[in-house]
C-alpha cells in the first residue's frame, strides 16, 4: 500500500464497545479511492473511535475494515497501523518534542526506508506546508497554526493511500482555520490519497467534504453528499446538527406530493416532509437559515398573490426583531414570532430591534417531521 | 425601515453603575496592596527575617567549608590559604571513600532510574493488578530511612544473623553479596526508585497517548516506538538521575550501618569520622564536604546541559490522556513477578530481617521456636529504649510543622516568580532552596558542629552548642528544601484568579487565602507534613551529629543498641517506631476524610 494514489475504504457493521459503553453501533460505510469523506458528529458520536479503528489504534469487537483489496480487520484479524500505509494528522498535532521540525517529517520516510534522500524529501514537504528553513527548529518553538503545517507535512511526506485527519482545526483561532482549511483540502486532495476527516463544526464538514458520514451516539444516521444532507436531512438530529434557524411546532393540515402543509400559531407553512407524516399529525417545522427571508413591517396588510388562504398568509410568519449582529456582509437577525425564535435570519441591511417585520420562508429549505412529544 | 420603534425589548447592555464602582474600587485596592509605598517597610522586616533565617541556618555551613582552605581563620591551623586539607581528601583512604561514594551514586542512579521508569510506564500505560498495593509499597519504600533497609538486611544475612539462626548454616555467597558494593548499590539503588518513580511519571502523565499513536499510524514498529516514548521521557530520566545521585552520594544511613560494617568506606562516613574522632580534623571533613558538593553540582550540571536548549513544551490543547490498557496473560504474569520480585528486595526482606530480628532476641544460636515479644516488652519498660521514640516524635511534630508553615511561604514565592518570570528575591530563593537540597546533610551537621563550637562565636553569647534546640535548628533546615519543593508543584497550579477574584468578591486577604488557596491545597499541605514527620522522626545523620549527650533521638539510639549487639531492642525499638508513624498517617488520613469538607477532598493529591 506504498502506491501514491488512494485506496477505497470499505467499512461493514463495525462495532466497538468500551466495557458497557458502545461506542459504534454496526457501522457501515465505502469511499471510493481519492475521496474526501467528513465524519460529522457531537462529541461523543464515536467519530473519533470510527478514525481510529480505521487507522488500527482501536481494534473494532465485530465487523471488518478494507482498504482497497486488503482486509485490516476482521476477527481475531488486525493489521497493526504501522502497516497500514497511514499519514495521519491528530487533534493536538502529537509532534514530537524531542525531535526538529525536520526529524519529525523524515520520521516517516525512516520508518518505510522508502529510499532516496530523506533530507530532501522532508524539505521539499515542509516547502509545500509554506514551512522551508523551519527544519532545524523544535515543535515547542512554532506556533499553533506552524505546528499544524508540519504534522500536515509528516502526513503527506510518505505519500499515504490514507489520510486521516483527527479534527485537526479545532484548537486553533478562527481566521487560521479558515486558510488552513483550504490548505488542506488542496494539498490532500493533490496528493491523491483517500481522505477521512472527522469534525464537529458542520461549516467545515459542509466546505470539504466529498461525502458526510453523520454519527449519532456510535451510528452512522445519513452518509451522503453534502446537498442531500442538507436538503434532505435523514432525521431530525441531522437536521438540528447541520444548522437550523428555528425548531418550532405544527400541525399537518394536507400532503401535497413531497411537501406537507403545516399549521401553528397563526401561519401555514410548506415544508418538505420527512415521510411518516398525514394530516391531523402533531409535526415539527425545522427551518434552514438559508431559507429565510425578512420582507417588511408586520402591520402593513399582505400583498395580493402571496396566497392568501383562511386570512392567513402562506409561508410569511409575522415576528419582531430582537437582535441584530453584523457579519460583514450584512446582518444576521434575531427575531419573535408567536411561540418561538428565528436566528441567523440574514439581511444585507439591518432592521432596528424592536421593529414589527414579516419573515418569508422558502419551501426548499422547510422541513417537516413527525413530532415525538405532545404538540404544546 | 417602517418600524423605528427604537425601545430594546431585551436590555443587553444594561450595567447598574454600583456594580462598575465595586469592580473599579476592588480593583484599584489589589493594586496598591502591591504597591511598594505602602508595604515596603513590611517587605523590609520580611526580608531580614527571611535573611536572618538563612544566616542562622546556612552560615555555619559557609564556615565549616570555608574552613577547608583556611584553616587558620578558624583557629584549626597555621596557614591562611592553603590547598592541603583537599589534597590530602584526593589521596589516599578518603580518596577510595570517594571513589566508593561515586560509584555506587552512578550505579544506584541507574538502576534505580531504570527501575523507575519501568515502574512509571506500568503504572502509566496498564491496569496494573493491585495497583493501590504497589502505590503504598511505593510510599513506605519512600519513607524508609536507608539504614533500616540496610540493617534489615545485614541482620538476615549476618554471620550470627536471622537467616543463619534460622537454617543453621552460614549463606556464605549471600552474606558477602549483602555487606559489600552490591549490597550498598542494592540498598541506595531501591530508595531511589520512589524518587526515579516521582520524576519519571510526571513526564509519562503528561505525555497522554496521541505521540505514540502517532508514531505507529507513520510506520513505527514496537522498538521505534519505544525510542519515541524514551526520548521524550529525557527531562524526566536526567532528573531522575540527577536527584538518584545526589540522594545516593548524601546517603549517611548506609555507610554508618551496611558499608562500616562491611569494611567499604564512603565519604559520607569517613567525614563524620573526622568530625567525631578525637581530636576532630575539620579541615579534612570540610574538604571532602566540598568535594561531596562538587559531586552533587556536577550531577545537576550535566542534567541541565542535556535538557537545555531543547523546548519540551508543546501544544497542551486537548492532548488526548492516555487509557491505561489491561494486562492480560503472559505479560500480567511477567508485570507481577517483576513487581513481586522488586518489592520482596526492596521492602520485603529487610521488613523481614528488622522484625525476625526484634523476635528472636540475642542469642545467636536461637533457632525458630525461641521467638519471643520480650524486646517489645523491654520497649515499654526500660526509658532507655522508650524516651529515643518519645523525642523524636516530639523533634518529628515541632519540625514538620514549621517546615511545612514555612515551606508554604516559600514555596508561593517561587510558585509567584515563576509565573512573573521575576529576577530577584524569588530566583536568589531558588538558588538557595537548590542549594540546599544538593547540600548533605552529614556536612550541615558537621557545619553546625563546628561554627556552634567555635569560641567566637560562644563569645557573642550564642550558645547553641550541643542543645536540643540546635537540633530543631538542623531538622529544619534539612527538611525545608524538601517541603518548599514538595509543595511547589502544587502552588504552581494555583491560578492567581483564584484568591483574586474572592477578593473582588469582598473577601479580605486572609479570608481569600483561607476560602481559595486552603481548600485547593489541604490535601497537599497534609501530605507535605505527613512526609515531613515521617522523615524527620527516622532522621540519622543530622541526629548523630547534633544530639546533646543523654538524650538520644531514636535513629541514634537504635544504631548505638546495634552496635552493642542489642539486636532485638534496637530492631525492636525500630518497628514500634514505624508503626507509629503508620498509625499517624493513618489517623491524619482518617480524620481528614471525615472532618475536611467535601469540596476539600476533591482536591486531595497524592
Amino acid at each position: 500500500m506504498n502506491g501514491s494514489s488512494g485506496v477505497a475504504v470499505k467499512v461493514s457493521g463495525v462495532v466497538k464497545r468500551f466495557g458497557t459503553h458502545t461506542a459504534l453501533d454496526t457501522v457501515s460505510l465505502t469511499a471510493e479511492a481519492g475521496e474526501f469523506l467528513v465524519l460529522l458528529g457531537p462529541s461523543g458520536s464515536g467519530k473519533s473511535t470510527l478514525l481510529r479503528v480505521l487507522a488500527g489504534i482501536e481494534r473494532a469487537d465485530e465487523g471488518r475494515v478494507m482498504l482497497g483489496d486488503t482486509l485490516v480487520a476482521e476477527g481475531n484479524l488486525h493489521v497493526p497501523p504501522e502497516k497500514r500505509g497511514l499519514g495521519m494528522v491528530f487533534q493536538d498535532y502529537a509532534l514530537w518534542p524531542h525531535l526538529t521540525v525536520a526529524d519529525n517529517v523524515a520520521y516517516p520516510l525512516r520508518r518505510k526506508r522508502s529510499g532516496g534522500d530523506v533530507a530532501e524529501k522532508a524539505g521539499g514537504a515542509l516547502e509545500k506546508v509554506g514551512l522551508s528553513g523551519y527544519g532545524k527548529r523544535y515543535p515547542g518553538e512554532l506556533s499553533g497554526g506552524e505546528q499544524q503545517r508540519v504534522a500536515l507535512a509528516r502526513a503527506l511526506v510518505g505519500r499515504p493511500s490514507l489520510l486521516l485527519f483527527d479534527e485537526p482545526l479545532s484548537n486553533l483561532d478562527a481566521d487560521l482555520r479558515e486558510r488552513l482549511r483550504v490548505e488542506i483540502s488542496t494539498l490532500a486532495r493533490e496528493s491523491g490519497a483517500t481522505v477521512v476527516y472527522i469534525t464537529h463544526d458542520q461549516s467545515e464538514a459542509f466546505a470539504l467534504a466529498d461525502m458526510i458520514g453523520v454519527l449519532e451516539r456510535g451510528r452512522l444516521v445519513q452518509f451522503d453528499r453534502p446537498e442531500t444532507v442538507y436538503l434532505s436531512p435523514a432525521d431530525p438530529f441531522v437536521a438540528r446538527f447541520t444548522g437550523l434557524a428555528a425548531d418550532l411546532p405544527g400541525v399537518v393540515v394536507r400532503l401535497d406530493g413531497e411537501f406537507a402543509v403545516l399549521d401553528g400559531c397563526g401561519r401555514r407553512v410548506r415544508a418538505r416532509s420527512m415521510g411518516g407524516l398525514a394530516a391531523g399529525d402533531a409535526a415539527r417545522l425545522l427551518v434552514r437559515p438559508a431559507a429565510t427571508r425578512i420582507v417588511r413591517g408586520g402591520d402593513e396588510p399582505a400583498e395580493p398573490g402571496d396566497g392568501v388562504v383562511d386570512g392567513v398568509v402562506d409561508g410569511v410568519v409575522p415576528g419582531t426583531i430582537v437582535d441584530v449582529a453584523y457579519r460583514g456582509r450584512g446582518y444576521d437577525h434575531v427575531v419573535t414570532i408567536s411561540d418561538g425564535v428565528l436566528t441567523g435570519v440574514f439581511d444585507e441591511r439591518a432592521w432596528p430591534r424592536g421593529s414589527a417585520v414579516r419573515v418569508v420562508l422558502d419551501p426548499q429549505g422547510c422541513i417537516a417531521t413527525g413530532d415525538v412529544t405532545n404538540l404544546m | 425601515m417602517t418600524a423605528t420603534d427604537h425601545s430594546a425589548p431585551v436590555p443587553v447592555r444594561t450595567v447598574p453603575s454600583t456594580v462598575e464602582s465595586t469592580v473599579d474600587g476592588t480593583g484599584r485596592r489589589r493594586f496598591s496592596w502591591r504597591r511598594p509605598a505602602a508595604t515596603s517597610l513590611t517587605r523590609l522586616a520580611w526580608s531580614l527575617a527571611v535573611l536572618a533565617v538563612v544566616l542562622v541556618m546556612l552560615a555555619p555551613v559557609l564556615g565549616f567549608l570555608l574552613v577547608a582552605i583556611s584553616p587558620r581563620a578558624f583557629g584549626q591551623g597555621d596557614a591562611w590559604f592553603t590547598l592541603a586539607p583537599l589534597a590530602s581528601a584526593l589521596s589516599g583512604s578518603t580518596l577510595q571513600a570517594l571513589l566508593n561514594t561515586a560509584i555506587t551514586g552512578v550505579c544506584a542512579a541507574v538502576i534505580a532510574t531504570a527501575i523507575g521508569t519501568a515502574l512509571a510506564l506500568l503504572f502509566g500505560r496498564t491496569q496494573v493488578p493491585l495497583a493501590g498495593f504497589w502505590r503504598l509499597a511505593l510510599w513506605a519504600l519512600l519513607l524508609a530511612p536507608s539504614y533500616l533497609e540496610a540493617l534489615g538486611w545485614t541482620r538476615l544475612a549476618e554471620r550470627d544473623g536471622v537467616l543463619a539462626a534460622l537454617s543453621g548454616t552460614d549463606i556464605t555467597w549471600l552474606r558477602h553479596l549483602v555487606m559489600g558494593p552490591a549490597g550498598v548499590v542494592w540498598v541506595l539503588a531501591s530508595r531511589g526508585v520512589p524518587f526515579a518513580f516521582l520524576a519519571v511519571s510526571g513526564v509519562v502523565r503528561g505525555l497522554g497517548r496521541d505521540y505514540e499513536d502517532a508514531a505507529r499510524v507513520h510506520g513505527a514498529g514496537r522498538w521505534s516506538r519505544l525510542r519515541i516514548t524514551i526520548g521524550m521521557l529525557a527531562p524526566g530520566l536526567w532528573s531522575a538521575l540527577a536527584i538518584v545521585f545526589a540522594e545516593a552520594i548524601s546517603d549517611y544511613g548506609v555507610g554508618a550501618t551496611l558499608a562500616a560494617g562491611a569494611n567499604f568506606p564512603i565519604a559520607t562516613y569517613a567525614l563524620a569520622g573526622a568530625v567525631t574522632n578525637f581530636p576532630a580534623d575539620y579541615p579534612g571533613a570540610a574538604a571532602i564536604g566540598w568535594l561531596l558538593m562538587v559531586l552533587v553540582l556536577f550531577a545537576l550540571l550535566a542534567q541541565r546541559m542535556a535538557t537545555r536548549g531543547r523546548s519540551y513544551a508543546v501544544l497542551s490543547g486537548r492532548s488526548r490522556p492516555c487509557r491505561p490498557v489491561p494486562l492480560r496473560g503472559g505479560r500480567r504474569v511477567l508485570a507481577l513477578g517483576a513487581l513481586c520480585v522488586f518489592f520482596l528486595l526492596a521492602l520485603g526482606v529487610p521488613a523481614f530481617g528488622t522484625v525476625s530480628a526484634s523476635l528472636l532476641g540475642n542469642f545467636g544460636s536461637a533457632d525458630a521456636s525461641s521467638f519471643t515479644l520480650q524486646a517489645y516488652q523491654q520497649v515499654f519498660e526500660r526509658s532507655d529504649l522508650l524516651g529515643p521514640v518519645l523525642l523524636s516524635l516530639r523533634l518529628a511534630l515541632i519540625t514538620a510543622t514549621i517546615a511545612v508553615a514555612a515551606g508554604a511561604l516559600i514555596a508561593r514565592v517561587l510558585a509567584r516568580g515563576a509565573r512573573a518570570r521575576r529576577g530577584g528575591a524569588a530566583s536568589l530563593l531558588d538558588l538557595l532552596m537548590l542549594g540546599a537540597v544538593a547540600l548533605p546533610a552529614i556536612v550541615l551537621g558537621a557545619g553546625y558542629i563546628f561554627t556552634y563550637n567555635l569560641p567566637a562565636v560562644t563569645a557573642l553569647g550564642i550558645q547553641l552548642y550541643g542543645t536540643l534546640t540546635l537540633l530543631v535548628i538542623g531538622l529544619l533546615a534539612g527538611a525545608l528544601p524538601q517541603a518548599s519543593r514538595l509543595l511547589m508543584g502544587s502552588f504552581a497550579q494555583v491560578q492567581d484568579s483564584l484568591p483574586a477574584a474572592a477578593r473582588v468578591h469582598g473577601a479580605g486577604a486572609a479570608r481569600a487565602w483561607g476560602t481559595t488557596i486552603l481548600p485547593l491545597l489541604s490535601g497537599s499541605l497534609l501530605w507535605a507534613w505527613l512526609l515531613t514527620f515521617a522523615d524527620r522522626l527516622l532522621e540519622l545523620p543530622l541526629a548523630s551529629m547534633l544530639y546533646p549527650p543523654g538524650q538520644e533521638p531514636l535513629a541514634v539510639a537504635v544504631t548505638t543498641l546495634i552496635a552493642g549487639y542489642d539486636f532485638a531492642g534496637g530492631t525492636a525499638v525500630l518497628v514500634v517506631a514505624c508503626l507509629g508513624i503508620l498509625a499517624v498517617i493513618g489517623a491524619a488520613l482518617v480524620l481528614f476524610r471525615l472532618l475536611a469538607p467535601a469540596g476539600w477532598r476533591r482536591w486531595e493529591q497524592r
